[in-house]
Order: structure tokens, then C-alpha cells, then sequence
């Protein structure tokens, strides 16, 4: 759905339009710095968070200059409701990754996060929902080829409103990481209390260089594949989040849309301290 | 509206005491009527109809009516209109004279205009401010974008007019958004008047007669928008024979038809247009097997006029205006298929009454409708958006001439409209998406106006108004109310006909001329108005998906205030007008969609939930110099002008420049028809100030995502518009009137070929594991050096 916009932008670009696309030098301002979260929340995983810096646009981006942006030295607090826990940091002069010694996501806690760093400080709250799971995945081809196709599933969601879903897939040997395709995040506005099939194209993460993220696979599951797929249910700010983010993803490049700010639940800061509930299924690709 | 009634009439009591006051004495008689083409029999709107030896008068109306009251006494009545020879006549008033007046043409590029006992400065002495009309026969003379004349286009060539955008229909006036803009047609409203998502728009020039542009110093007459009235009336048809016009051109081809239907009495007018480009995508052209076989686009626009005099006090006009566009696109790779068919209808049904000679009526009766649909399909997945808005309305308007002095407007309009702000439909295979319920919204729209201009002495006009308007919205409705999860919890049900809110306004228009002397005058106007309507963009660009919404309990009515000043100079014999016009707006309960809404947070819920209001206010000077007679003739227009927002819930509560703010525009526009030649040449050059967009001014990573965070709104500018288009016309060799003419128009626009910004994006581009990751600016050109062929005739 949400990709519609984008969709009529190439539409009227290549139909109708000979457009000409130019490099061009803009002048930004300087940002503001600001406290980048993101939260690592599931249950019966550690609490962990991910901290960095936001940088200037144009800055370059290879992975050493990275290193500029961690957060480092920061005091992290973490109250899940029963205990208060201060983070540690889990490498010393790299930053980045702070994780919590011993608190265990727990399904229906509230997790409230206080971050110091450099004289800034941001808060954020999340909370892990109950998991949905899926009634069932499958692989089913598409109607032009005998190799490719799409990964399916059949979701009844429960009659109340308010729950919120994020679908991503890993292929067991080709993907290192679970990847989300475009859309990946919906709600049960229009879905309450139904028991419906969906599907997804295979999503491509940042950058991709592998050779099927290029040529006709791109955007297919193959026979043969091993896909896990991890279904999440999730609170209301970290969809809002997901949804924003993608809506600026996709919108990247087309003109109809105008500049979405992503919300964030990070206040004072960007980023999101988001909890899943995550249930896993498997689906062996065959003909 | 208790209210309204009593205060109403203790005006028109006043305006009566103060008018029969000075009409005393000698008895006063009223010479009236009608005055046209004598070719066509087209009624002439705004011809100068005056009395030589007072040098007083007035102009005819949209239907070509005078009337002047005066005493007994022996005069010369004479009547100027741009393009037709003057006319005069002696008359002897003894009783009340119709005299119908036919005028007969001349070429604006032939001799000097005799100027001896005219009164060119007409224009001057009106207090009317800030208008510009325009005639559609020297529009067709300019180089028009891809061989297609079109009346938006020009108007945006004005000062104070500015262009959405390169190739974009929708038009800002004097720093107000593109809804502010009352666009009527023959007095329909027309709610989407563009084609092709604003390349084109929905006006066939072929079938126009008038097209008149008001941004400021607004009569009583007009509401319901706050930044300009562009009314356009269509050609009644020809009275005294058969004729016929059409063309061939790139993008679409046109044919009108018009003629008698009782000579002199009654005549009609039918004008069609089409694009055909649909035709090549079809087999056997595009085969079956092509990957976007299927997609297709076509638009069409069919205009048709009948007219009938009833007697000489009684005539009766039906205008009807139908148009679409279809757009399709197919793609068999990944099932995916596109439908999005829009468009408007528009009828009116118009009676002309005149009683006594100097109080002239017409009633008019309308429809309205304009549908917009998208459809997507992918596999098995189903989405339909509709939107669309549907008025009927009933106006009445009275002109009364009591005497020279004074002419009195009055009325009244009634519009019942019904707002589809959006509604969906969306299946998956055999399971059907809850989208929720049509939510309609109806509304009653009142107002009643009256204006008397006062010619107090030979220098000083005036021109008073006041108009009272009300909106109120009635159910069957439903009001969604959201918890703080912004999920929605409950809602208000109106039974139908059950009042769910109620606006009444008061609309002060005032404006005044002074004559220096007979070149030069100066002139000031207030005015203030309400907008009930509303159109909610998502993107800087406007689209069909902008949807129509109305006032609401939730949504207060726009109110907009323009204090404008000018001084008008006209130089060698009136062949020069120029005018300076400064202009000051404040505008209040502006709409804006929430910082990250969607549209599909519209389905199942009110439009109006996901906006927030904020004020604006602008300001500019407009500077335009026009040469109106001669082989050469056009105009510069330049405008300096800002225009600034704020609003509490976006730019965090900042002012911030609005999306049209644009700090210089400038129009240059030629026309030179060689004499005794066949060739006809058109030239513009435009420059624009580049528009201010939201850029992003960090980045950071999270979830292995590259994420952009945005800075302050509009606080960017783009490189400045700049664009020559040429044109040249030969005419066909025969020059015998009755016999089939024919031209071919050689047209290129953008002759100098810039790279206009379009839009400007970013993106990323390159590898992080190599290293070669980068993100980049990029600015989109749409169209580089265009050329275009039209081949045009006449019968």
C-alpha cells in the first residue's frame, strides 16, 4: 500500500516523460547532534540497546568513519517495572552497544530507558505485546515462472484493535540477517478480527552486492531456498515508527511524496526503543 | 442567519433612500440592451457603452447587457470594445429606448485607434482593482506547451499569478494555495480543472469566449475562495451561421461545432477534444505479450452550449461541461495493474430576465459533480480509493442601473454539497477489508450579497459591499474520537438532516478609485472572505489524490483579509496600460495534513482527524506594463512577493515560508502578427525564483537502515525557473471569409533547452562493505527543448 505513490511516479516517468537527472551540490546546515537508540527487546533475550550519533548529511560513510559516530561512555538505565538496571557497555572505547546485566525481555513488561551521554539525555519507553503467530507459511510460485515466487502467509488477528505486525524472512545459507521487505509493518485497522492470506517479496538489505539482489531474482524466493520467517507483533510507537521509516525509504526519489518525518519514540533524540514478540515458522520452498 | 434579514434590509433601505434622493425632478428615462458581434451574434462582456457629452456610463455585463438611466434629452451614445470598430448612434430620449447594439471588427493590428470622444479610461475610472481579462484570441497567438493552448497556462503569465510547478495546471494567487482559486465556467464550479495530473487543463480555448482573472478588490458577488475568482463564459454559439474550428495536434485533437438553431434566436455550440495517443497502444502496435500491454492513457473534454431568446426581455441558456481522464497501467511481470479514471461534470441551466428596462436578473440553476478514483491491483490484492465532491446549486443575481450614478448588485446563492473525502474499498482474493463505511459529509452553503458602485463626481468612485455567507454541515454523519494510542474509541452519530455544525460570516468588500486625470488613477480595495471548501494535499505537488473536505466542527472556515493599493498610468493614448499594485494578506485557519500522515489514515476515519490549522500571511508588488494596439503587442509582469506560515503542530510552531513562496516572478510576453503577411510570431520568456523545499540535514542508522532526518521546513531554495518559448503561425493562403481556413503552428518551448528543477532528491547510491557508499543530491529536469506541430482550421 504504501509504495503506491512511488509506483505512480515511475509510471508517469517512463511513460510519458524523457526526465533528465542531474548530480548537483547542495549546501546543509549543520545539524544538531543527537542521540541515535536503537532498543534490542524480545522475550527471554537480553535488554540490550545500540547507541550512536546522527551525523551531517554529506558526511562520508565508509565503515571507519563510522566509528566516529558510536556513543561512547554513556550511562544507560533500564527499568522494566521490577527492577532498575544500569547497562554496560560491551566493548570499552568503541561504544555502541550497551546490554543490561541479566534483565530478560518479559512479555507485558513496560521497559523505560534513560540515556546520558556527552550532556545530553533521552528517554523512551516500549512495551513487549503477546506474539501472534501465524496459522501457517508456505511458498507459492508465481504465475509466469516454474522457480520463482513469493512467501505466503495465513493470519487470523484477534477481534480487538491494536495489534501491530512486522513481517521479515531469512533464506537459511544466502542471508546472514532477517531482512524486511517494503511494507512490512502493518496494523489491524482494516484487518480486525479477519482470517486472511498475504504475501511478501523477498527484501533486499542496505546496499546489497549479492548477484541475486541484481539480476531477475531480485525480489523472488527460489526453490530450493530454506526461508525462516519471524512474524512480530509490536506496540503502537514502534509500528508508527517502522511505518514512517519505510514510508521515507520508498519515498526517497519520488516527488509525490513530501518528506515524512519518522516518529520516533525517543525523546530529545531519534531512533526507536522498540520491543517484538516475535514467533518463528519455516517454509521449505518447493514447486 | 436571524441575524441576516434584518441587518440586509436596513441596507437596501438606505442604498434606496440614498439613490431616489438624487432622482428628483426631470423625468428620467433608460436606454438598454444588448450589444454583439455582428458577425457571430456573441454577446460582447465588458464593452464600454457611454453617453459622449457626459462621458458617462458603464460596461455591459457577462451577457452583454447595458443600461443607462438618464434624463429626457437628445444624446450620442457610443460603445468601444478592443477589436471592433466604435460605434455611435444619436438618440432622441423621450421614453425608454432598446437599442441592441452589433459591433463590427477590426484587426488590433491594423491603424492607429481613433481616439477622438473615447473613453478608453474606463478602465482607469472603475474601481475595480486587480483584474485582468483576457482575450482568447490573442491567447491563441502565444506558443502554447506541446501545441495545446491552454487558458491556465496564460493566466499564469499574469503578475500575482504563479505556476504550481513546470507542466503543473494548478495556479497560486497572491501568495494563496491552489484551492483558493474559484474557477467557474459558464458559473459551474470546476473542483479539478486539470488533465494528465496537471499537464493540461480541462479548457477547450476552441469553445471560450471570456476568460477574466480577479486576485483582489473582490465584488460581493463572488465567494467561497479567498485568493481569486477566474471565471470563464463560454461561447453562446453562432447566431447567424454555421461554423466550425478544430486542430490536430501532438498530444490530442479538437473540433467544435456551432450554428443557428432559429436565426438570431437561438443557436448552439458543441466543442470536443481527445487525445490519441491511446490508439497506438493497442495492437497492433503494442502486442499482447509486451509487459505493459494494457496500459493505456486518454483524456477527453466535451463542452455544449444552447442558447434561445425568448423574447426580447427573456433568454435561456444550458451549458454543459463532461471530461475525463483514464489512466492504466499493466505490468504482467509481477501482476500488477493500475486504474485511475477521473474527472468533473458540470450543468447549468441559466434564465435572463430584464425588468423595466434597467434592472437586470439572472437565475441560474447548477450541477456540479467531480469523481476521483484509484485502483490498484497486485495478484490477488484489491485497493479502490474514491473521493470526489458533488454540488447542487441555485444562484440569483440582480443588476439594477437607477441611474447614471449608481449601479446596485444583489443576491443570492444556494449550494447543497455533498464531500466524499475519501473512501475505500480493499479485498485480498475472497476475503473483503473492513475499510469502514462511506463517510459522506453534507453541507448547506448560503450567501446573500449586495454591492452598490457610486460614481460620487467626475474623479471619485466607490464601490461598496457587503456579503453574508453561512455554511452549516448536516448528518447523516459520523465523528470518529481517538484515545491517545490514536486508536479510535468511539463516535458521534448525526441522523440525517441533524445539524453537526453551523459557520455564519459577515464579508466586507470595499473599494475606491480617485482620476488623477484621464491617464492616470489611483485605486485601493478591501476585502475580506470565507472559504468553506477545502483542498488537503499531501504532496508539493497537486494531485488527484488532494482531497476536497469540508468545514466541519473540527475544521473552522478559512478567513482571508487583502488590503491592496495601486496606481494605474495609462501612456500614448491609452495603448500603454501599466498599474503598480501592493497587496498585504492575512489569512487564518490554514489546513495542513499532520507531519507524517499518510492517505490511508483516511480510510475508516475522518478526513479531517489527521489535519492541523496554523495562520499565513502575504505580501508583494506587482508591476505590469501592456501594450494593447499595434503589429506588436503583449506585456512584462513582474512580482516581488513573500509569503510565510506557522503553524503550532509543524516546523516546531516556526514561521516557515510557505511551498508557493516565490520571490521574484517575471513574464515577458510578445505577439507580432507581420502586416500583410501570413505568419503570426509568439514569444515568453519566464523567470521564477526557485521554490523552497525541506531537505534533510542529518542521517544516522538503525536496524541496518539508512534514515534521513529533515530539517526546517521549505527552508531550502532551489535554483531559479527560467524558460523562452517560441512560436510561429502561418495562415493559409485563401483569404475569403466564408471559405475553410487552415494554419499550421510551429511551436518550441523551452528554446534554450535549461535544466529547470523539477524536484530536487535525495539518495544513496554504492556499497557500505566496499566502502562506496554516498549519499547524493539529485535534481529531476522535466522537459528539455520540446518542439511541437499543430495543424488548426475554421469554416
Amino acid at each position: 500500500m504504501k509504495h503506491i505513490l512511488n509506483i505512480i511516479a515511475f509510471i508517469i516517468c517512463s511513460m510519458f516523460i524523457q526526465s533528465c537527472e542531474t548530480d548537483i551540490t547542495v549546501d546543509l546546515p549543520n545539524p544538531e547532534q543527537r542521540i541515535v537508540v536503537e532498543g534490542i527487546l524480545e522475550p527471554g533475550k537480553l535488554v540490550s540497546v545500540f547507541l550512536s550519533y546522527n551525523a551531517a548529511f554529506f558526511a562520508p560513510l565508509d565503515t571507519n568513519e563510522l566509528l566516529k559516530y558510536t556513543v561512547k561512555n554513556a550511562i544507560v538505565i533500564v527499568n522494566d517495572g521490577v527492577k532498575i538496571d544500569t547497562m554496560k557497555e560491551a566493548l570499552p572505547g568503541i561504544g555502541y552497544i550497551y546490554v543490561s546485566n541479566g534483565m530478560i525481555g518479559t512479555i507485558g513488561r513496560t521497559y523505560n530507558l534513560t540515556v546520558i551521554a556527552d550532556g545530553k539525555t533521552v528517554t523512551a519507553r516500549t512495551t513487549i505485546p503477546p506474539p501472534i503467530a501465524l496459522d501457517s507459511v508456505w511458498f507459492r510460485l508465481q504465475e509466469f515462472t516454474d522457480t520463482l515466487g513469493f512467501a505466503w502467509g495465513h493470519l487470523t488477528d484477534p477481534d480487538t484493535l491494536g495489534n501491530n505486525y512486522r513481517w521479515l524472512a531469512r533464506r537459511i545459507g544466502k542471508d546472514k540477517d532477517f531482512v524486511a521487505p517494503i511494507g512490512s509493518v502493518f496494523e489491524d485497522k482494516f484487518i480486525n478480527g479477519k482470517s486472511f492470506d498475504f504475501g511478501y517479496n523477498r527484501g533486499k538489505s542496505i546496499n546489497s552486492e549479492a548477484e541475486d539482489d541484481k539480476n531477475e531474482e531480485e525480489g523472488f524466493f527460489k526453490v530450493g531456498d530454506t526461508i525462516i520467517v519471524k512474524f512480530c507483533t509490536m506496540d503502537r510507537e514502534h509500528f508508527e515508527f517502522w511505518r514512517t521509516a519505510e514510508t521515507q525509504i520508498s519515498n526517497n526519489g519520488n516527488f509525490f511524496g513530501s518528506p515524512s518525518t519518522i516518529k520516533t519514540n525517543v525523546k530529545g533524540g531519534l531512533g526507536i526503543w522498540g520491543a517484538y514478540s516475535p514467533t518463528f515458522d519455516t517454509i521449505i520452498a518447493t514447486k | 442567519m436571524q441575524k441576516l434579514f434584518p441587518i440586509l434590509t436596513t441596507i437596501f433601505l438606505l442604498s434606496f433612500l440614498l439613490i431616489s434622493n438624487q432622482s428628483y425632478a426631470q423625468k428620467k428615462y433608460t436606454v438598454s440592451g444588448y450589444v454583439k458581434d455582428a458577425s457571430s451574434g456573441e454577446s460582447l462582456f465588458g464593452a464600454n457603452v457611454y453617453i459622449k457629452e457626459l462621458l458617462k456610463g458603464n460596461s455591459t455585463n457577462a451577457y452583454g447587457f447595458y443600461s443607462i438611466t438618464l434624463n429626457e434629452g437628445s444624446y450620442t451614445l457610443v460603445t468601444t470594445y478592443l477589436g471592433f470598430k466604435t460605434f455611435e448612434k444619436s438618440i432622441e430620449l423621450k421614453s425608454d429606448l432598446r437599442i441592441n447594439i452589433e459591433m463590427e471588427t477590426t484587426a488590433i493590428t491594423g491603424e492607429e485607434v481613433t481616439i477622438i470622444g473615447e473613453r478608453p479610461e474606463e478602465k482607469l475610472k472603475s474601481t475595480q482593482m486587480s483584474k485582468d481579462e483576457m482575450e482568447v484570441e490573442s491567447i491563441k497567438t502565444l506558443p502554447a506547451f506541446l501545441g495545446e493552448v491552454d487558458v491556465l497556462k496564460t493566466i499564469q503569465l499574469l503578475p500575482g499569478v504563479q505556476s504550481a510547478g513546470e507542466g503543473n495546471t494548478g495556479f497560486y494567487v497572491r501568495g494563496g494555495g491552489p484551492d483558493q482559486n474559484l474557477i467557474l465556467l459558464d458559473e459551474a464550479v470546476v473542483y479539478n480543472a486539470s488533465h494528465l495530473f496537471g499537464f493540461f487543463s480541462v479548457f477547450n480555448s476552441d469553445a471560450i469566449k471570456n476568460i477574466s482573472l480577479t486576485k483582489g478588490g473582490i465584488p460581493a458577488n463572488y465567494g467561497g475562495r479567498l485568493s481569486s475568482v477566474l471565471d470563464i463564459t463560454m461561447k453562446d454559439g453562432n447566431s447567424k451561421s454555421y461554423h466550425g474550428t478544430g486542430g490536430i495536434g501532438l498530444i490530442s485533437s479538437r473540433f467544435t461545432f456551432e450554428g443557428p438553431i432559429v436565426k438570431e434566436k437561438s443557436s448552439f455550440i458543441i466543442s470536443g477534444r481527445r487525445t490519441f495517443v491511446d490508439l497506438f497502444m493497442r495492437k497492433p502496435f503494442i502486442k499482447e505479450s509486451n509487459n505493459a500491454f494494457g496500459s493505456s492513457y486518454y483524456f477527453y473534454d466535451l463542452n455544449a452550449k444552447l442558447n434561445y431568446s425568448l423574447s426580447h426581455k427573456d433568454r435561456l441558456f444550458l451549458s454543459g461541461y463532461f471530461g475525463r481522464d483514464v489512466f492504466k497501467y499493466t505490468n504482467q511481470s509481477n501482476g500488477f495493474k493500475a486504474e485511475i479514471p477521473w474527472g468533473n461534470s458540470t450543468i447549468s441551466l441559466r434564465w435572463n430576465h430584464i425588468f423595466n428596462d434597467n434592472i437586470f436578473l439572472n437565475t441560474t440553476l447548477i450541477y456540479s459533480d467531480y469523481q476521483f478514483e484509484l485502483g490498484f491491483s497486485q495478484t490477488e490484492f484489491d485497493l479502490r480509493f474514491i473521493s470526489g465532491i458533488r454540488d447542487y446549486s441555485v444562484k440569483t443575481d440582480f443588476t439594477y442601473f437607477p441611474n447614471i450614478k449608481h449601479t446596485m448588485k444583489f443576491g443570492l446563492q444556494y449550494i447543497y454539497h455533498k464531500f466524499t473525502p475519501s473512501t475505500a474499498e480493499a479485498s485480498s482474493g475472497d476475503v473483503d477489508f473492513d475499510t469502514g463505511k462511506t463517510i459522506n459529509q453534507f453541507a448547506h452553503e448560503t450567501a446573500v450579497y449586495v454591492n452598490d458602485e457610486y460614481e460620487i463626481n467626475d474623479k471619485i468612485k466607490l464601490s461598496g459591499g457587503l456579503r453574508m455567507s453561512s455554511f452549516i454541515q448536516v448528518g447523516p454523519f459520523e465523528r470518529f474520537l481517538r484515545n491517545d494510542q490514536n486508536l479510535i474509541t468511539d463516535t458521534i452519530v448525526y441522523s440525517k438532516g441533524e445539524t453537526v455544525s453551523d459557520y455564519f460570516n459577515v464579508e466586507p468588500r470595499i473599494a475606491a478609485s480617485y482620476s488623477i486625470n484621464t491617464e492616470s488613477s489611483v485605486k485601493a480595495s478591501f476585502t475580506r472572505a470565507f472559504q468553506y471548501a477545502h483542498l488537503a494535499s499531501f504532496s508539493s505537488i497537486s494531485l488527484p489524490t488532494d482531497v476536497w473536505i469540508p468545514s466541519s466542527s473540527i475544521v473552522k472556515p478559512q478567513i482571508g483579509n487583502q488590503y491592496a493599493a495601486g496606481y494605474f498610468r495609462d501612456f500614448m493614448d491609452h495603448v500603454f496600460e501599466t498599474s503598480l499594485e501592493l497587496y498585504y494578506k492575512t489569512l487564518k485557519n490554514q489546513i495542513e495534513y499532520k507531519d507524517g500522515a499518510l492517505p490511508e489514515d483516511n480510510v475508516n476515519d475522518n478526513a479531517d482527524n489527521n489535519l492541523t490549522f496554523g495562520k499565513g500571511w502575504s505580501y508583494g508588488a506587482e508591476l505590469f506594463v501592456k501594450k494593447k494596439y499595434g503589429a506588436l503587442n503583449g506585456w512584462i509582469g513582474y512580482t516581488l512577493a513573500y509569503t510565510k506560515r506557522q503553524f503550532d503542530e509543524v516546523n516546531n510552531a516556526e514561521e516557515f515560508f510557505a511551498r508557493y513562496d516565490r520571490r521574484h516572478d517575471l513574464s515577458l510576453v510578445m505577439s507580432y502578427q507581420k502586416p500583410k503577411s501570413r505568419w503570426t510570431f509568439g514569444l515568453t520568456w519566464v523567470y521564477a525564483s526557485g521554490n523552497g523545499i525541506t531537505v534533510p540535514i542529518s542521517r544516522y542508522f538503525v536496524g541496518g537502515e539508512l534514515l534521513y532526518e529533515y530539517g526546517k521546513r521549505n527552508d531550502y531554495r532551489m535554483d531559479a525557473y527560467h524558460r523562452l518559448d517560441f512560436s510561429a503561425t502561418i495562415d493559409s493562403k485563401n483569404k475569403d471569409v466564408r471559405k475553410f481556413k487552415s494554419s499550421w503552428t510551429f511551436a518550441v518551448f523551452n528554446v534554450y533547452s535549461r535544466k529547470n528543477p523539477y524536484f530536487i532528491y535525495f539518495d544513496d547510491e554504492g556499497n557500505l562493505a566496499d566502502g562506496t557508499l554516498q549519499l547524493k543530491a539529485k535534481q529531476v529536469s522535466l522537459f528539455p527543448i520540446l518542439p511541437s506541430v499543430t495543424y488548426n482550421f475554421k469554416f
